[in-house]
């Protein structure tokens, strides 16, 4: 854990104190093994790997105003955390501190049919929303990958995108209230069941994305949408890349249909993947591959809607295309895409999913940059995503063969370069993971001094004492 | 129809001089989605109404083995059969975008309520009409009646040799050019062999490989398909042979079996307590739970 010197170390004084706000068996205090589990997310590389010094876990509004105020009296760090499924680091408390967990914040509070609104505690886990909606019929259209365990506050920190943000948008889009805690203890409410404001700034949207910096959530307001009636899923195989790309521009322009996602997936990570889940998906002889979705009212709707896509893809160079169009085939081609990550992750523990965004009609030329950029690395760098909003989840992998000081010196040179590489097309470094801790020296490559300025001015008002999350997005805070 | 016949008899004839494709029947059941299945407790019968209905999972199995016989004989003639309500079809269009040849669906009012004995009848009798198949395929069982009943009792209706629980199996041909099937059966001691003269029907584990995903020219094939439809036919069936009247099973009750757990959970507090729950724990297990 860094040195830092602003901060206090919590004592059994301290702790004793947490465990008069949240009750003792809801605070883990000296105990190593049961600390451990929050000392990471999902990010890879142990080197991020941060302890708590305490974790606690609320159970309202009116708690952690308390731990807040608590931690401002100290100067403790509080660093929020959902499911720990993040993937920059958002949820590690990189200088100690209390680790403020969720995990007793999980209820749906209300579904209300009238309004088409939900309103949820944030350590509820996103699919547990949709599965208490599916008998009205109604969904909250999020679809991010780790849908299964996140919960719906770190999707709401992180803004996560996921695999409907073509058709659907990110999280943010279906935020209309949120309730949350200042860093100084107080509650604020933003908004309600209101489906346009316009009063005063925008801050629940300056809110969805800040990473646990600015504000703990404890109530969260999403709209609802119709579940869609039938889905298919198609899964088309390419001999290249540029022929997979080439085909998203024309399903919009010329098929006029807007599929619920367009998912990219080279063919290392469909092999590791079919490897991983013992799946035999007929990927045979393609480099590239295409999940595309398309949902809609009726099974009449929908097929014509595929049969649409399926002709532009095989138009533009696919050899094979294949239909999913029930649950279960549909969940098993889906499920090779959602398990890319994981299946990387037993194959090495020295890997970076990065989380790149380009305009997507850049996402050819960039393509070969970034195979360019393996080759002169000596790297491999497997690569998959949402090939309709642009957003590619390149991975660095190490070859076996290296040994940690060369990889983590290599690494930082590659992800410099593929950082600049993003810029250069007008990209961003991150699209729906976050800067974290993990990205957070990168940023530089990405925002000009004056916009990070300008965000550190934001951070402050909202956290004088930079206890809120520290060590999170910027280098030097 | 004579023509038909007498072209079934150059093809039993030549099927003694050279190589032939086999015919296949595949049996298939529309059933509903297992994800919410609900069960009708007054009645005893799968709450159909709303509910998405799919190919049978396990009969996908029997459409995989039939496809792989035509990936080596591409001449080989899969014909899928089902009973059911007249939506099956999409059932049987599914089939047929997988790479199936032709399809038929057995569909009326008076077939409704049939059991499995009755279903047995009706699917040997409408098999026996249709052509001479070589191989009749089922799945293991249906995910939603779960009794594995219909593949047997079709062998025996028809008075053809059943092998269940098939694994593994190809055709090989013998001196005189006819079909030899030869079969693996899984069973929990493992694996058994036979060699079956034809016809013969197979009921197909999961073991013989993942079934394929339809492609879109399968699809559209699919679509534009023409499904032959047989009905009620008084010439074929008795009134008493099918439905509730040919259907010896009845469902005297059902209800949801009670599970009794009686968990021992010892925590020793020291480690010296540690051998004597370790004790207490076989104990538990000789004694009470006959385990060891």
């Amino acid at each position: 854990m860094p040195e830092h010197s602003g901060y206090s170390r919590i004592n059994q004084r301290i702790a004793e104190e947490l465990k008069s706000i949240v009750g003792r068996a809801n605070v883990i205090f000296a105990d190593r093994e049961k600390l451990e589990p929050y000392s990471h997310d999902e990010v890879a590389e142990d080197m991020h790997f941060s302890l708590p010094e305490a974790v606690v876990k609320p159970e309202s509004a009116l708690e952690i105003s308390r731990i807040m105020k608590l931690a401002n009296r100290y100067m403790i760090s509080v660093t929020p955390r959902g499911a720990g499924s993040g993937l920059s680091g958002g949820a590690i408390p990189v200088y100690g501190g209390i680790v403020l967990s969720f995990e007793r914040m999980n209820r749906v509070l209300n579904i209300d049919l009238d309004n088409l609104m939900v309103e949820v505690e944030p350590g509820v886990v996103t699919n547990t929303i949709n599965e208490e909606l599916k008998e009205y019929g109604l969904m909250f259209a999020g679809y991010p990958m780790s849908l299964e365990t996140c919960f719906i506050g770190g999707n709401v920190a992180e803004n996560a995108g996921g695999g409907k943000a073509i058709k659907y948008g990110v999280t943010s889009r279906y935020i209309m209230g949120l309730e949350f805690v200042t860093a100084e203890g107080e509650i604020i409410k933003l908004g309600g069941k209101v489906r346009k404001n316009v009063t005063g700034y925008d801050l629940i949207h300056l809110l969805a994305g800040s990473e646990g910096t600015l504000g703990i959530f404890t109530k969260i307001t999403l709209s609802l949408v119709p579940i869609p009636g039938f889905r298919a899923v198609l899964l088309a195989l390419f001999k290249s890349t540029e022929d997979a790309i080439s085909v998203v521009p024309g399903l919009l322009r010329v098929g006029k249909i807007i599929p619920a996602s367009i998912e990219y997936m080279d063919r290392l990570s469909v092999t590791t993947t079919c490897e991983y889940l013992n799946e035999v998906l007929p990927y045979r002889d393609s480099e590239a591959m295409l999940l595309i979705e398309i949902d809609g009212k009726t099974e009449d709707e929908v097929s014509r809607d595929y049969e649409v896509v399926g002709d532009i893809c095989l138009k533009k160079g696919a050899f094979e295309v294949y239909v999913a169009d029930n649950k279960t085939t549909i969940e098993r081609v889906w499920s090779v895409r959602r398990n890319i990550a994981e299946a990387f992750k037993v194959d090495t523990a020295h890997q970076s999913l990065e989380d790149i965004v380009v305009p997507t009609a850049s996402i050819p030329d960039f393509m070969k940059d970034l195979q360019a950029l393996a080759v002169k690395n000596g790297v491999d760098i497997p690569c998959y995503g949402h090939a309709g909003d642009g957003n590619l989840h390149a991975t660095v992998l190490k070859p076996k063969l290296w040994d940690e000081e060369k990889w983590l010196k290599k690494l930082d040179t590659v992800l410099k370069e593929l950082y600049r590489i993003t810029v250069g097309y007008g990209g961003e470094i991150s699209g729906e993971h976050g800067i974290g801790s993990k990205r957070k020296k990168y940023i530089g490559i990405n925002l000009s001094q004056g916009t990070i300025e300008l965000m550190k001015r934001i951070k402050k008002a909202f956290d004088p004492n930079n206890i809120l999350n520290p060590g999170k997005i910027f280098p030097d805070i | 129809m004579r023509e038909k016949n007498s072209q079934e008899t150059l093809r039993r004839h030549a099927a003694q001089f050279s190589y032939v494709a086999p015919n296949i029947a595949v049996l298939i059941k529309h059933v509903p989605e297992t994800e919410n299945l609900k069960i009708d407790e007054k009645t005893g019968t799968v709450v159909r109404k709303g509910q998405n209905a799919i190919v049978n999972p396990m009969d996908l199995y029997a459409i995989e083995a039939a496809l792989t016989v035509k990936d080596k004989n591409h001449k080989t003639d899969i014909t899928v059969i089902t009973m059911g309500p007249p939506n099956a079809e999409r059932s049987l269009r599914e089939a047929l975008s997988m790479g199936c040849d032709n399809a038929v669906l057995i569909s009326g009012r008076e077939f409704a309520g049939s059991d499995t004995f009755a279903t047995s009848l009706v699917l040997s009798r409408v098999i026996k009409g249709l052509k001479n198949y070589d191989l009749i395929l089922c799945g293991e069982r249906a995910t939603d009646g779960d009794t594995g009943q219909v593949g047997p009792a079709v062998a025996s209706f028809l008075d053809y040799p059943v092998i269940t629980y098939v694994s593994n199996f190809k055709l090989n041909t013998n001196n005189s050019g006819e079909f030899i099937a030869s079969v693996d059966r899984i069973v929990e001691e493992g694996i058994e062999h036979y060699e079956a003269e034809l016809p013969v029907v197979l009921t197909i584990s999961k073991a013989i490989g993942v079934p394929r995903i339809p492609t879109l020219s399968g699809k559209k094939r699919a679509k534009k398909a023409v499904i032959k439809n047989i009905g009620f036919n008084p010439e074929l069936f008795g009134e008493d042979e099918v439905g509730l009247n040919g259907s010896p099973t009845r469902v005297i009750k059902l209800y949801r079996p009670k599970v009794k757990r009686n968990p021992l959970i010892i925590i020793p507090k020291n480690e010296e307590e540690i051998e004597a729950a370790a004790d207490k724990l076989i104990d538990f297990l000789k004694n009470e739970a006959g385990i060891v």
